[in-house]
């Protein structure tokens, strides 16, 4: 399967809101960073939702999910992107870092199981399963608990995208 | 070195007693063996417990899928292992993530229960959350900013500072403080959503900009420690059983050399003129009905107690009487009206009050009324004002 290109009507209507870039080297010196990155982008953009602390808090943990992510790639070189934008009540989190070929189809596979009609039963699968959870799960959470929206898109060079919708504003 | 490194970040502990188990804080760990303590903690308490084990993740801000897995497996494992042993995940209303992601367990084993803390478990607050007081929140906080919008200077107050109003109600004082004194960031906190849609929506018509409505508890909130220069709590500590553990988060949320600023009153030492003796003897009658519902509106002149308590230094106490003469005697008139609705009617119903003892418990207020709209009448409620310094 290749890379999966959507365009949606008023893609245009996301408005940039924020983007931090690092050497991938420097993020994944520290597990920290994480942390760090997801917490201060989360408050950066919370500030205007209706409830900031309770946005920040999902929105931290959502994003944190990606950067671990990001974190495990197994390309040492390179760039990390994060870009926030939003439209409405949906914030897009775009996610750009470089990965080896194989990770690139295990994210394709990943985001098209997350688009299918199994998510729940493969997640339940998986946390009960024995094994640590693997990035897929982590994926299926997303969409699971944050009614996530996830894509991938194509990236220069060794690297991939992964595009995330977050409607944190309308989640109860 | 840097300060985050020197932070415990989460915290488990193990409760015999109440065969509690609870984990706080953020949990983030790279590899599972950071978190071996504490799962050696649960797999302990799992040991030891006949019956239930609460699992209590109220505070639980931040966990990562790798950690939540680490528990998870535990739990599965016992429920597996010991079909005797039930589990209650305790999660919290102010946590978005926390029950949903807790929530998928009962899914997989049902020996697992998730149940969503909820502010019911306060004594009698219920007939203060919802509905009820919004209209009197309106004109009390009108009348009592006319003395506190003076007094809020001598108590930290001043242009640029980031506050945080905690259990905010319906958001006018903050509103207020924003218009007079410009802070460069107001919190605005409560428990109560219908309170905050009210807030929001006044704000939104009045193009108020600037402060930010959050659900939360204040018992436990989800603001990080050392943030705000001017932490205000108003009329509040006096609807909380314990409101030590309020103050412990109204302290913590405070920086090092900010000030917590309290308001409370002494509802027994209402007064008026004419008719004063049924006046006291109605309000006397408040503070013990207040108390049936381990809410303490005596509370104002043990203000100094407590925030000295609560480690705070520098402590200023002052009082004002909020009156008739204030400015329309009306206003005074229809707060009075209010609280006897919801003390005389709701509350001492509740209570089981007799007819004969609502009646006479009604003649105070309408006498206090008397009082405040009397040409030659005078009717006071007075406030307590307080503040602490957080120590640097
Ligand atoms: C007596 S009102 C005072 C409101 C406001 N400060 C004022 O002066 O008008 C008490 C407020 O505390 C809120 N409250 C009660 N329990 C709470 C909790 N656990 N956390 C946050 N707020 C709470 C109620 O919703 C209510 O708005």
């Amino acid at each position: 399967m290749g890379t999966v290109h959507h365009h949606l009507a008023g893609e245009s209507a996301f408005e940039p809101m924020i983007q931090i870039d690092m050497e991938i080297k420097a993020f994944v010196s520290a597990w920290k960073h994480c942390d760090y990155v997801s917490t201060y982008m989360a408050r950066m953009v919370s500030r205007n939702r209706s409830d900031s602390v309770r946005h920040s808090n999902l929105f931290s943990s959502a994003f944190n999910e990606l950067l671990e992510v990001a974190f495990r790639t197994r390309h040492a070189d390179g760039e990390l992107a994060c870009r926030v934008s939003r439209h409405g009540a949906t914030d897009r989190i775009e996610l750009t870092f470089p990965c080896v070929p194989e990770e690139r189809q295990f994210y394709e596979q990943a985001v098209s199981l997350v688009a299918g009609s199994e998510v729940r039963e493969r997640y339940l699968n998986s946390v009960s399963g024995d094994l640590a959870p693997s990035r897929e799960v982590v994926l299926l959470e997303l969409a699971m608990d944050y009614n996530a929206t996830l894509r991938v898109e194509e990236a220069d060079g060794d690297a991939i995208k992964l595009v995330v919708d977050l409607p944190l504003e309308g989640l109860h | 070195m840097n300060p985050y490194d020197l932070l415990p970040r989460f915290k488990a502990q193990y409760d015999a007693n109440s065969q509690e188990f609870s984990i706080s804080g953020v949990v983030r760990p790279q590899a599972i063996d950071e978190l071996g303590p504490s799962i050696a903690l649960l797999r302990d308490a799992i040991g030891r417990v006949r019956g239930v084990l609460y699992v209590n993740v109220r505070r639980l801000t931040q966990m990562n899928n790798a950690a939540f897995h680490a528990f998870s497996r535990i739990i599965l494992d016992a429920c597996r292992a010991r079909p005797d042993l039930k589990f209650i995940v305790i999660t919290s209303s102010v946590v978005g993530w926390t029950s949903r992601k807790f929530g998928r367990l009962s899914g997989i084993e049902p020996n697992i229960t998730v149940e969503e803390y909820d502010s019911e478990f306060y004594p009698g607050q219920g007939f203060l959350e919802e509905g009820g007081f919004v209209p009197i929140l309106r004109t009390q906080t009108k009348m009592t900013w006319r003395h506190e919008r003076a007094i809020l200077p001598r108590h930290g107050m001043r242009p640029g500072i980031v506050m945080a109003d905690i259990c905010c109600g319906i958001g006018d004082f903050a509103v207020l403080v924003q218009k007079e004194f410009q802070p460069s960031r107001i919190v605005a906190l409560d428990h109560s959503r219908s309170s905050l849609a009210y807030a929001r929506n006044v704000a939104a018509e009045f193009d108020i900009k600037g402060i930010e409505y959050t659900y939360g508890d204040a018992s436990e909130m989800l603001l990080e420690e050392n943030q705000f220069d001017l932490v205000t709590c108003r009329h509040s500590l006096q609807v909380f059983n314990k409101p030590e553990l309020i103050l412990r988060e109204l302290f913590r949320i405070c920086k090092p050399g900010g000030r917590v600023y309290i308001t409370n009153e002494k509802n027994s030492h209402c007064l008026g003129e004419p008719r004063a003796d049924s006046i006291q003897w109605t309000y006397n009658e408040v503070a013990k009905l207040w108390a049936h519902f381990q809410m303490d509106i005596e509370l104002g002149p043990k203000s100094k107690r407590y925030l000295t308590e609560a480690g705070l230094e520098d402590i200023r106490v002052e009082s004002f009487m909020v009156t008739n003469h204030d400015g329309d005697p009306q206003d005074f008139a229809d707060v009075i009206a209010a609280w006897e609705n919801v003390y005389a009617g709701e509350m001492a119903t509740k209570r089981g009050d007799t007819p004969a003892f609502i009646r006479r418990f009604r003649q105070g207020f309408q006498d206090h009324i008397f009082a405040a709209l009397h040409s030659k009448g005078y009717a006071g409620w007075p406030i307590w004002v307080a503040s602490g310094r957080k120590p640097l």
